[in-house]
């Protein structure tokens, strides 16, 4: 142990003697045994036969945000209430327990009211940063994280200030809950053991069967999870045979791969770092049947997007939401989820649409976020009604690199809407000499894959290379003629067709540009089809443009204009490459045709 | 580097544009004998066209080359050319077409050069445009004016040298866009070309656009001919300069001066005096021009 380590154990161990002093229980060393044999769910069974009639009170609706140089907590009651704050240095995020906001940092752990900010109790730690909490209402338990990293320690202090319990053990604890003075205390991810805090015995023991680090009171239930929520029912009795009511968010793509929880046997730091930025928020909802996820919904940030999602396999995108800063924290709520952003402003996101129905502002930046929401739903009308596809638009449109992951996935999204909007986004994107090139091809590709919004795509061919109207960058010129080409959109041709003759084209574009006027030119096109084939058939500067050659004479041939392609089949001067494949083109004309 | 490269040379061609616009004017409206040492026309060889039609390429090269040598005289063969050309040639076939079409400066190749006006292959582009600048006509004028807009600055910079020398009036107000992008060469094509206001438009440039460039189109307007630009629009150029006060409008009002023709305008001649004087004591005035 090194030595600053080992001064804030014994410092410990002082403030643990004073707390054991002032009447607190002593620390049971049979606590957290690793030689316990499953008791098939008798105890804990016997936990919930003496609980689960018992109410679990609504925890405070609120948001408290860590801001100043982490010296400072604001507070603000969600649904309305007075804000207020609270000075004091951090080691540790904050953790909204019950209705009371727990902290820790300047070597004591602090529990303050929640709605008003007003301090119920202060302890002594020794410098240990807290890790999670759990209050009924008359009892705050808090574990800490030992110096070190091993080990941790429990405090359970009534709201009078009074220490109730005190236990250290060299067993990582997670965040615990509080129910009839009864602490949860989640450990090693996959135990909870059910600590009596009258006597300080081990009263029941669960083993879960999926990761579990946090134990935490909402909507009337008890939940134990971090990957998942398993909820504390009739059924935990079988949970160490996988069979207690588990609720899992679904999988799918998401970019940053964000997670759920995250462990609750460490302590967070006190200023938010690159994991709450992308996140997962869920909330699970007790049933008659076991448990489901409030509204159907789902939700993930990446930075400053938030997304919403169906509640069924594969996770279907129902709205995003573009916030101007990045997203710290949040919740989930009935109808809806709450987020707080890094400038301190808070907005309530509708479930459904992911429009705003509320905001709030904590007045100043935050350098954290902790979001608590459990009665108070969020309701109201938005105010930004805009459909999935306006909300895609917008978000891949962002000019902001932080954020290109998330923008590839939604133009994913994007992609498979037959919404017009959605072929306009990519004409637009792939036109932006802004657009990021980890973008550029990917809107390139589903713009090519469309099969709506001609007129859009028509509407972008009409732009050329303009260096006197600063028009400096093609249209996507390639792509759109893909899919008008596949749309067989004759009305297309003489757009497409003028680009055949754009030098600024990339000999990409062309190619495409003669393969789509392959199929969809008319007559009127005869003059520039001759124009490119004369100009190109002995003098493409590559193959791409060799390959246009032979498409131009293709659609030649289909508009019975075959003389000219049959000479350049037989005249030694045509490429080589256009003239084999003219040879072939001209051979397949049907005896009648070819006269 | 490359922007002053391209002043420099539109200076130079102001420079030879406005000595040809002094002989030419209004001293040489009676045609001159032809001094013996000038070389006279080759008749085009008779078998020019039978050997242009033949398809063998060095029968080609050969045939182009004549017709070259021929000059003016080579017109005739400028249909067949331009049959070839809308057949497609061989790049460096290519090249030599369209340089021969426009060493007969004749109309008659100019719509056949114009589509090369946009080949991707931009030495063509270029070739292209400075045939047509000879070649002349409507689709010459059409090509040059879209070629002002060209990816590659050296075509739009012959584009508007181009259509200077082929007096497009009408493509003035694309000249003035592109001197607003940097086409330096634009400057001296409106000078040649501009009318009244036009004109003071130009000189209106001076300030925001570098010096050099506005007065290579300046120095056009003000050796153009009395009829065509008036002697007040001149005096007003020659004060636009004269209220810079620098060392370079002074050697630039020197050199008007110098080259000013003794049988032309006093009035004009009366300013560009004052204007030098009230411009001698600018910093840098005393330098060589």
């Amino acid at each position: 142990m090194s030595r600053p380590a080992a001064l804030r154990s014994c410092a410990l161990g002082l403030a643990l003697s004073a707390a054991v002093a002032c009447g607190g229980g002593q620390t049971r060393t049979s606590l957290f045994s690793t030689t316990w044999e499953d008791d098939g769910g008798v105890s804990i069974g016997r936990v919930w036969q003496r609980l689960g009639s018992t109410p679990i009170p609504a925890s405070a609706d609120v948001v408290v945000g860590v801001a100043g140089n982490a010296d400072k907590l604001l507070g603000a009651p969600i649904g309305g209430g007075s804000k207020w704050t609270f000075a004091h240095p951090l080691d540790a995020r904050p953790v909204v327990a019950g209705s009371v906001v727990v902290g820790s940092g300047g070597r004591e752990a602090f529990a303050l009211d929640a709605k008003t900010g007003t301090v119920l109790w202060r302890r002594p730690t020794g410098g240990i940063p807290l890790v999670g909490a759990g209050d009924d209402g008359t009892v705050t338990v808090v574990t800490f994280r030992k110096a070190g990293g091993v080990g941790n320690v429990l405090l359970a202090v009534s709201h009078d200030g009074e220490v109730v319990r005190q236990i250290e053990t060299d067993k990582p604890l997670g965040s615990p809950a509080v129910l009839g003075r009864l602490a949860f205390v989640p450990w090693a991810d996959q135990y909870v053991s059910v600590i009596d805090l009258a006597n300080g015995d081990e009263a029941a023991r669960v083993t879960l069967r999926a990761q579990t680090s946090h134990a935490w009171t909402q909507g009337g239930s008890l939940w134990f999870g971090e990957a998942g929520y398993i909820r504390f029912d009739e059924h935990i009795r079988d949970a160490s045979k996988g069979k207690a009511t588990t609720l899992m968010v679904p999988l799918r793509e998401l970019p940053g791969t964000p997670k759920l929880m995250p462990s609750g046997d460490h302590a967070l730091p006190a200023v938010a770092d690159a994991t709450d930025r992308v996140h997962i928020y869920a909330r699970p909802r007790g049933t008659d049947e076991g448990a489901t996820l409030e509204d159907g919904r789902w939700y993930a940030t990446y930075f400053r997007i938030a997304m919403g999602f169906a509640n069924e396999k594969g996770g279907k995108l129902t709205w995003v939401h573009l916030h101007p800063a990045d997203l710290l924290g949040g919740a989930a709520a009935a109808g809806g989820v709450v987020l707080c952003d890094e400038q301190g402003k808070v907005v309530e996101l509708d479930a459904k649409t992911g429009g705003v129905v509320g905001e709030m502002d904590l007045g100043e930046p935050v350098k954290a976020c902790v979001v608590n929401a459990d009665a108070q739903p969020v309701n109201g009308t938005a105010t930004d009604g805009k459909s999935l596809a306006a909300q895609l638009s917008e978000a891949v449109r962002a000019n902001d690199p932080e954020l290109v992951t998330a923008q590839k996935l939604l133009l994913r999204e994007l992609a498979t809407g037959q919404d017009e909007l959605a072929t306009k986004t990519l004409v637009d994107m792939a036109s932006d000499p802004r657009t990021s090139p980890d973008l550029l091809d990917d809107a390139r590709e589903a713009l090519a894959k469309r099969r709506t919004g001609a007129s859009v795509m028509e509407a972008a061919l009409a732009r050329h290379y303009d260096f006197l109207k600063d028009v400096l960058r093609p249209p996507p010129v390639g792509p759109i003629a893909e899919a008008l080409g596949a749309m067989k959109e004759k009305g297309a041709a003489p757009l497409l067709a003028s680009h055949l003759l754009d030098p600024a084209d990339t000999e990409d574009d062309v190619k495409q540009a003669a393969a789509a006027l392959a199929v969809v030119a008319t007559p009127t096109e005869l003059p520039v089809l001759r124009q490119f084939f004369g100009m190109y058939r002995a003098s493409a500067p590559d193959d791409d443009i060799a390959m246009a050659v032979v498409s131009v004479g293709q659609a030649l041939i289909l508009l019975q204009d075959v003389g000219v392609v049959a000479a350049a089949a037989k005249d030694p001067t045509t490429v080589l490459y256009a003239r084999d494949r003219l040879e072939a083109l001209v051979e397949a004309i049907p005896p009648p045709a070819k006269k | 580097m490359r922007a002053g490269t391209r002043a420099a040379a539109a200076v130079c061609a102001a420079s030879v544009a406005v000595l040809l616009t002094f002989a030419g004017g209004e001293r040489c409206a009676q045609a001159r004998p032809v001094p013996a040492d000038v070389p006279r026309a080759i008749p085009l060889p008779p078998d020019t066209l039978a050997r242009l039609r033949s398809g063998d390429l060095a029968a080609v090269k050969g045939a182009l080359d004549a017709v070259r040598m021929s000059a003016h005289a080579g017109a005739p063969a400028v249909p067949v050319i331009a049959e070839l050309l809308q057949r497609g040639l061989s790049p460096a076939l290519t090249l030599a077409a369209i340089e021969t079409v426009g060493d007969t400066e004749s109309e008659a190749g100019s719509a056949a050069v114009a589509w090369y006006a946009q080949h991707r292959n931009v030495e063509l582009r270029r070739a292209a445009i400075q045939t047509l600048s000879r070649t002349r006509g409507l689709a010459a004028v059409r090509a040059l004016r879209g070629a002002l807009s060209d990816p590659d600055a050296n075509v739009r910079g012959l584009a508007a040298t181009g259509l200077g020398n082929m007096k497009a009036k009408e493509a003035v107000g694309d000249l003035f866009a592109a001197l607003d992008h940097k086409v330096a060469e634009a400057a001296a094509s409106i000078g040649q070309l501009c009318a009244g206001n036009e004109c003071d438009r130009l000189a209106s440039k001076l300030g925001s656009v570098p010096f050099d460039v506005v007065t290579s189109g300046l120095d056009q307007v003000l050796f153009r001919p009395a009829a065509d630009v008036s002697d007040d629009i001149k005096i007003k150029i020659v004060g636009r300069v004269r209220e810079l006060g620098t060392g370079e409008a002074n050697r630039f009002l020197r050199s008007v001066q110098g080259k000013w023709p003794k049988t032309w305008s006093q009035r004009v001649k009366q300013s560009i005096d004052q204007a030098v004087l009230a411009t001698a004591a600018s910093p840098g005035a005393g330098e060589p021009q």
